[in-house]
């Protein structure tokens, strides 16, 4: 099974082989799916964990134990207000309807509960109004 | 029934009544056109979308010594120079040949035109200038570099060849890979459609013979004043029109030109079309002098009177096949039906931004900072369209 998870590396985790040690020790591929690491300050680390569901969860108790934080906050697609002009096009694509206008204003409307986070709407919009929390 | 100079007098003395295009549409329901036409004197139309041939002529002053530009770029977008020494020319759709050093990822800086540039400098941020001179003895200077604003430079003007479009096409794919076009992404498989003009509210939509606007008509161009500066490129009036005037597809242009130093960033944005390119989303407002009842019954015209032709973009021909005509109610319902297969529609025009510029030119006039002109002169009616024209005759009124 797979695990999308934001790893938070206090200053002294930082030089540790971290990836190294998933596969080694637990048979658990990491994608890194962004990293900000600089020597000698808080890194993060967005990756994706393939493996075994045990082996998964073991990883996880691992890391914490290292001090590594783990959050499991999950993509979600946010809008800049300011950036939007309500052009609609977005609506086009959205496969859920999350991103509709209202038919009387024609306000761009985004119902976050019917979001999928497929991320066709990011590329489409114009104006680069819409992007992911993480 | 009143004159332009009549109406003018009363803006001046902050008296005219002036309504957005969508009231005058709802005062005819209810107490039709006669009385409406008594009451009001100036009707405020608007549209806010991607306008593409548009671009912005600046003066940057002289350098000492002198430089004669005869390559430049702002902010890596290239603009044109071939006029005098220091003027140049920056059109909406042209891409970075290079990007610039503000830590922006390729991906970004290639997302970047000369709309984005032209919105920027309208927003007051610095924009950087490079410039490579023809060395002559009375321009002695071979390069230069600087950062600009817009208080920096001489003149800095928006002129657009071709602008408001009257009426446009909704755009669909009937092949089976995704398209990437000047309206959007495409779906395959007539996945969802696009059209790009806001219907009923549209300034020329309601001006469809062109009886009021004409060369010099002062206009609301991006927050600021503008005119009316020729008929458009590509300015088609004798597209096929319905029994109320209003064309079956892309008819009349118009070339507008205004201030870019008194417009607002909030009425121009840069925009980027993915696999398409750049262009610029710019906000025009357009007010109808009401000098005739005439006037009234053609702003009366509502969406379920005007249509578009559904266009296929999976056949890259000039003329491409129509899956016939849908009118603007069905559009703006959000769903069309296509050989019977319905089809998501999206606009790109935003009417919420369209609605908003109306209310702002009515602002304008109602407290007097706005006053109308007379046209210097018609934009002819007769052009024909020669065989660049994209859609023009192989759509039928069937
Ligand atoms: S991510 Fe997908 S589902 Fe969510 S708003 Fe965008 S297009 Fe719609
Ligand atoms: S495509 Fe972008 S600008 Fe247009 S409505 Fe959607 S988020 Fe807003």
């Amino acid at each position: 099974m797979k695990k999308r998870v934001t790893l938070i590396f206090p200053k002294r985790a930082v030089h540790m082989p971290v990836t190294y040690r998933l596969a080694k020790d637990f048979n658990v591929a990491a994608n890194i799916i962004r990293a900000q690491v600089t020597p000698n300050q808080i890194g993060t680390l967005v990756v994706e964990l393939s493996g075994d569901i045990d082996q998964l969860d073991a990883a996880l108790e691992w890391m914490q134990s290292q001090d590594i934080g783990i959050s499991i906050a999950s993509r979600e697609i946010m809008i800049d207000e300011e950036a939007c002009v309500h052009c609609g096009l977005c609506t086009g694509v959205c496969p859920t309807e999350a991103l509709s206008l209202d038919p009387q204003t024609f306000r761009l409307n985004f119902t976050r509960s019917r979001c999928v986070v497929c991320e066709q709407c990011i590329p489409t919009c114009p104006v680069q109004a819409i992007s992911t929390n993480l | 029934m009143r004159s332009i100079a009549e109406i003018n007098d009363k803006i001046q003395r902050q008296q005219a009544i002036v309504w957005t295009v969508e009231e005058v549409k709802a005062r005819v329901q209810e107490m039709g056109v006669t009385q409406v036409a008594k009451q009001v004197d100036v009707i405020t139309t608007g549209t806010f979308e991607p306008m593409e041939s548009s671009g912005a002529i600046l003066n940057i002053g002289h350098t000492d010594p002198p430089i004669k530009i005869r390559q430049c770029w702002l902010d890596g977008v290239p603009a044109y120079s071939g006029f005098g020494a220091v003027d140049l020319y920056l059109g909406a759709t042209q891409m970075a040949d290079y990007p610039i050093a503000d830590g922006t990822d390729g991906e970004g800086s290639r997302e970047r035109g000369g709309g984005h540039v032209i919105a920027d400098l309208i927003a007051g941020k610095p924009v950087q200038l490079r410039a490579i001179g023809q060395v002559t003895d009375c321009y002695s200077r071979a390069s230069f570099e600087t950062t600009i604003t817009r208080d920096t430079i001489n003149q800095f003007y928006l002129f657009n060849p071709r602008n408001l479009y009257q009426n446009f096409i909704v755009g669909v794919n009937g092949g089976d890979r995704s398209l990437y076009t000047y309206l959007g992404p495409l779906q395959p498989h007539l996945g969802n459609a696009v059209y790009s003009n806001p219907g009923a509210i549209s300034p020329l939509l309601n001006d469809p013979d062109l009886q009021l606007i004409g060369i010099g008509t002062r206009i609301f161009l991006g927050g600021g004043i503008g005119y009316v500066a020729w008929e458009g490129t590509q300015h088609f009036p004798l597209q096929k029109r319905l029994p109320n005037r209003t064309p079956i597809g892309p008819a009349a242009t118009l070339a507008l030109i205004g201030d870019a130093k008194q417009m607002n960033s909030r009425w121009v944005r840069g925009c980027y079309f993915r696999s398409y390119g750049s262009s610029l989303m710019l906000g025009v407002g357009v007010p109808l002098p009401v000098l005739s009842e005439e006037v009234v019954v053609h702003c009366a015209v509502r969406d379920q009177d005007l249509v578009a032709p559904i266009v296929d973009f999976s056949i890259p021909r000039r003329v491409r096949p129509t899956f016939g005509l849908v009118s603007y109610a069905q559009l703006k319902s959000g769903r069309i039906t296509i050989d019977g297969k319905i089809v998501r529609v999206a606009p790109l025009a935003s009417i919420y931004l369209s609605r908003q510029i109306a209310a702002e030119l009515k602002d304008w006039i109602e407290t007097g900072r706005f006053t109308l002109t007379e046209p210097v002169a018609q934009i002819p009616m007769d052009r024909s369209f020669l065989a660049q024209d994209r859609w023009g005759t192989q759509i039928s009124l069937e």
